[in-house]
């Protein structure tokens, strides 16, 4: 019981418009990546943790038994994870409680959806319903107007403008053009930011993530396997987790993720750091004010100053925490199932020092976010060499 | 009737009498008899366990929390859009999401003071609606 969880592989399929697969082809690409990355066989595998976080997306009911048989885990035990756009997250929370009581040595954690087959009229119909069905859905209500009316209550209360929005968007973009598993390879100016169509204001184009098919899959193991299978195994160290109100309007508060201030400093606590250790960080940029939120909920910079955070560079490599170096759900693409796996990943690279170009240098601690829709699910995981 | 301008979900007794109240143009919520706390909109169970709950009228006045225009609507929402949705703090504290209807954009401020309607949606639907003060 008291011996650690490690990362031991990591695995990404590229994330895009896929017309050439499906789930079961987009986790295969995922798994076969991570098991080559460990140099294991499936056969070394005890159990698994699936995120699919939609039978629509999937069109497909018990979509993790698919995925599990198709990449050949046989008759070992399987697992489903779902929490909404934090799907990936749970998955790994999941697979280390598995680890850590002892019921599983090695663990597969795979995280995958296909969402663009829907069109995205269809696709915001599906998410709208991650509203509340009974007294919310029913108005219009859709993923973005959330995010939007946050979005407008934190420019009332703290000044935080338009252009601060999109200085999360133009950064992401740049280092999405340098992750070759990225949805959107390709830097973009605050100009074309600024200037893209109107969603729900104050929130255009250019603040809101992808609809994307992709898949992303680690290994987890204990101890004792971790340094068997890899010679760089980076530990979790640190776990949180949190949860909030169903409908927006029962919040009291408009400019905050409570849920996002609860897991984290149960992280912080378990992994025995501050946020002023974290030396790199992957963040749910869903919609750019979740990234401003969460640089101020995370404890990045004091409430209110998330605008001026990113206005400054802060979250740059070379500032005072770089955010988001694989290009965020905004420019790498955000399916759902597929995203906390995804975080997990380049966080394991940047503490690995394999993330190439966009490399924070001599990073050892991280730091991964992972909200589900606004708030109602959140997961926060810290990782060490 | 049905409430809203779309749903997915069954009438179930709880909706019909909200419905059927606010079509005679009172907005209920419900109270919990056992620790007190009010549900707008109502629900059947306090999250305290007790399903001792009361109905109560609402207040129909309140200030703008936050709002936006949603311009790409749900599929099923299309031929509604461009609205406007909006999260209202009633005169008795209790929050409160529905559309805004008669605004544009710029003339929208946090803190405007809004007045809760009832809105009959084609022939067999009702919702209720923000109107500025
Ligand atoms: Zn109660």
């Amino acid at each position: 019981m008291t011996q650690k969880v490690g990362i031991a592989g990591i695995g990404h399929a590229k994330f895009g418009k896929r017309t050439d697969a499906t789930l079961r082809e987009l986790a295969h690409e995922a798994v076969t990546r991570a098991l080559e990355d460990a140099k294991i066989n499936v056969k070394d595998i005890d159990a698994s943790v699936i995120g699919v976080a939609c039978e629509e997306f999937a069109a497909q009911v018990s979509p993790a038994v698919l995925v599990h048989d198709y990449v050949g885990m046989g008759n070992k035990p399987v697992f489903r994870a779902e929490a909404a756009c934090a799907t990936g997250s749970a998955a790994i929370q999941a697979a280390w409680s598995l680890v850590k009581a002892g019921l599983a040595d090695v663990v597969l954690v795979v995280g995958a959806e296909t969402m663009t087959h829907l069109g995205t009229l269809k696709a915001t119909d599906v998410i709208a319903r991650a509203g509340d069905t009974r007294w919310e859905y029913p108005f219009g209500t859709t993923f973005p107007s959330f995010y939007a009316m946050m979005a407008n209550a934190h420019m009332h209360q703290y000044g935080t403008t338009r252009e601060q929005l999109s200085m999360v968007s133009v950064k992401n973009h740049m280092y999405g053009a340098m992750n070759p598993y990225a949805h959107i390879q390709k830097a973009i100016t605050l100009e074309e930011a600024m200037k893209s169509s109107m969603i729900c204001y104050p929130l255009n184009l250019y603040d809101c993530c992808l609809i994307s098919d992709g898949a992303a899959a680690v290994v987890l193991a204990n101890e004792e396997k971790a340094k068997k299978i890899s010679d760089t195994p980076i530990w979790l160290t640190g776990l949180g987790a949190a949860s909030d109100t169903m409908m927006i309007s029962e919040r009291e508060t408009l400019t905050e993720l409570r849920a996002t201030k609860i897991a984290v400093e149960k992280a912080y606590g378990m992994a025995g750091i501050t946020s002023r250790e974290v030396d790199v960080a992957v963040v749910h940029d869903c919609f750019t004010i979740a990234e401003i939120m969460a640089y101020e909920d995370l404890g990045f910079c004091k409430k209110g100053k998330g605008g001026k955070f990113i206005e400054e560079k802060q979250s740059y490599i070379g500032g005072k925490t770089p955010v988001n170096t694989d290009g965020g759900l905004k420019s790498k693409g955000h399916p759902l199932g597929a995203t906390g796996v995804s975080m997990t990943i380049e966080i394991t690279k940047q503490l690995r020092g394999e993330a190439g170009k966009r490399q924070v240098n001599g990073a050892e601690i991280g730091l991964s976010h992972n909200v589900g829709q606004i708030g109602q699910y959140c997961f926060v995981h810290i990782y060490s060499r | 009737m049905k409430f809203g301008y779309v749903s997915c979900l069954p009438e179930t007794p709880l909706i019909t009498r909200f419905v059927e109240e606010l079509n005679n143009g009172r907005l209920m919520g419900t109270k919990c008899e056992k620790c007190g706390a009010k549900y707008l909109p109502p629900r059947a169970h306090c999250k305290c366990g007790s399903a001792d709950i009361k109905w109560y009228e609402a207040p129909r006045r309140g200030k703008i929390l936050t709002y936006t225009p949603v311009v790409v609507p749900p599929e099923s929402m299309s031929k509604y859009a461009p609205y406007m949705v909006a999260v209202v703090k009633l005169e008795d504290k209790t929050r409160l999401l529905a559309q805004l209807t008669g605004v544009t954009l710029n003339m929208l401020r946090v803190g405007m003071l809004v007045q809760v309607i009832t809105r009959r949606v084609g022939a067999d639907r009702i919702a209720y609606e923000f109107k500025l003060v």
